[in-house]
């Protein structure tokens, strides 16, 4: 989880062009080599000005995503270091993969003003929760900072996971002096060949991907909205409780929506949010559940909204007559299935006032 | 009375879980570096008293622990230091990756305050009917005897038995029959 800072002191122009830039040119530095070194790896960005601490994107493994919300960032306000850190340990914690190493990622350029001894605790907070914590020290060098930023660091240091750089203004852009430190190289991790070939491959795809950055956030834009699409193409074909499901969840992250959409496909028997989900997939596992859905659907004593569900679920033929296949306890041959299963053909082809018809006449056969 | 029984029932019919350990997924929270988890847990380390499992940033601890198949947890052993050693520790089953953040949202399937007799080695009898179906295990040890910075413990034992009685291994004999 990467926290800029984007306070009013990254205007300064020591470091070339500007701290804000040099900062940014880092981070999309880190970000690139972080997704490319192991496509398991997430990353997420926050900033810690402006008019308070905010998300920018939630940890992805989406480097067109993550670069496209670099875009429009504005200069302003002071920075928070505290609440920056805590939230994004709120937002790690969150993260869709547990078995993930947490790491923060921390642009402190602006003077630090809480007392050594709160940045200690969050320090040791940290550490009980097993996050590690990397430190750019650059910009404003007043008295005390370096002090308390290393005060964080040992409070956090854990069998040298955590590190802290300090990068003085001057001619090397803060990106070229990032690159050699462990930061870059991931304390190992990459392995140690890795290091300066690959950064430096890394830092001229950079210049390149800078003069591609508005065609990434176009091309960002696009598949989201395509992600969009085939997600709703999926759903249709699943259970229905995964459309109102998708309904519900206001935001765009992609992740999110494919978590939610697995869960509920694959997972039927975890979520008790909706009834009409709770209703389809309870009926996908037990096979007396379903009879008596199918008969009750049959006899349309449910609401209206269930209903539309369930007629939408059982028009799909083959979705249910592979449903009743698999299910344990019933054998499609056995009549009273076979029964309901021309029933169900019936109802598919007609409106639901035609059910209604059929009903009693069903309800006399038996 | 209960003792007495307990203890004998500990010969009887319960065996030590430590084989049916799952050790790749065996994870835990705040524990220092130089005095890991496999000091208290591992078969000869836990003997051991001069190696302990300590904690870090505070005197709280939290242990995962998965098993290979399922099974029912009687009793616990929980050795360790008169001052340093643990008092109250909270026991979850089946939830993954919990953090000091939620352990107080879920009621612990069992809470348990170790007497200086428990850290000398005598075990404490768990809610049994909360634990029959147990495929992992949430240790949160919450302080300790003196309120020190430090929890040190010397050895973690869990008793109990498998729920389904067929051994692979013995499976896997007949096969070749």
């Amino acid at each position: 989880m990467i926290c800029i800072d984007n306070s009013e002191w990254m205007r300064n122009g020591d470091y070339a062009p500007s701290r804000f830039q040099a900062q940014a040119d880092a981070v999309n530095l880190i970000c690139g080599a972080k997704t490319q070194s192991n496509p398991e790896n997430t990353v997420g960005v926050l900033t810690m000005a402006g008019k308070g601490v905010r998300v920018l994107v939630t940890p992805t493994s989406d480097l067109g995503k993550i670069l496209a919300c670099m875009h429009g960032l504005e200069i302003g306000g002071e920075m928070n270091l505290a609440a920056g850190i805590q939230v994004a340990q709120l937002a790690l914690k969150h993260r869709q993969n547990k078995k993930q190493q947490q790491r923060i990622i921390v642009f402190a350029g602006s003077p630090v003003t809480h007392d050594k001894k709160v940045l200690e605790m969050i320090g040791k907070k940290l550490k009980k929760n097993s996050v590690a914590l990397d430190i750019v020290n650059f910009g404003e060098d007043d008295e005390g900072k370096k002090e308390k930023l290393e005060a964080l660091l040992t409070a956090v240091n854990n069998n040298d996971t955590s590190h802290i750089v300090h990068v003085p203004a001057g001619p090397n852009a803060l990106s070229d002096v990032l690159i050699s430190t462990p930061i870059f190289t991931g304390d190992g991790e990459g392995g140690s060949g890795f290091a300066a070939s690959a950064a430096a491959v890394a830092a001229v795809s950079m210049e390149e991907e800078r003069a591609r950055q508005e065609a990434a956030a176009k091309k960002a834009a696009e598949e989201a909205s395509e992600q969009d699409v085939t997600m709703t193409e999926r759903s249709s074909e699943g259970p229905s409780g995964a459309d109102n499901k998708k309904n519900e969840i206001p935001d765009d992250d992609n992740t999110l929506l494919q978590q939610a959409l697995a869960m509920s496909v694959d997972e039927p028997a975890s979520t008790q949010d909706l009834q009409d989900t709770e209703i389809s997939d309870a009926a996908a596992e037990d096979p007396e559940l379903a009879l008596a859905l199918q008969l009750s659907v049959q006899d349309s004593t449910k609401d209206s909204s269930t209903e539309a569900d369930m007629s939408k679920l059982l028009a799909d033929q083959s979705f249910v007559s592979s449903i009743l296949a698999s299910l344990p306890g019933v054998d499609p041959n056995d009549p009273s299935v076979k029964e309901v299963l021309a029933s169900m053909q019936n109802q598919s082809e007609s409106q639901q006032k035609q059910d209604e018809d059929q009903a009693p006449e069903k309800k006399e056969g038996k | 009375m209960a003792t007495a029984e307990s203890a004998s029932a500990i010969q009887r019919n319960q065996v030590d879980l430590l084989d049916f350990i799952d050790w790749s997924g065996v994870e835990c929270l705040n524990q220092s570096s130089g005095h890991l988890l496999a000091n208290a847990l591992k078969q000869g380390y836990r003997e051991d008293e001069g190696l302990n499992l300590e904690s870090d940033a505070d005197e709280q601890l939290l242990i995962y622990i998965p098993f290979t198949q399922v099974v029912k947890l009687h009793s616990i052993v929980v050795k360790g230091s008169e001052e340093e050693g643990p008092k109250t520790v909270k026991l979850f089953t089946n939830r993954q990756h919990m953090g000091f953040s939620n352990v107080n949202d879920f009621p612990p399937s069992d809470t348990v305050v170790l007497s200086p007799d428990n850290l000398k080695g005598k075990p404490v009898v768990v809610k049994y009917v909360k634990f029959q179906n147990v495929r992992s295990l949430t240790i949160f040890i919450e302080d300790n005897q003196s309120g020190s910075e430090i929890t040190k413990v010397q050895k973690i034992a869990l008793y109990g038995s498998t729920v389904e009685t067929t051994d692979m291994k013995g499976l896997k004999k007949i096969e070749e029959h």
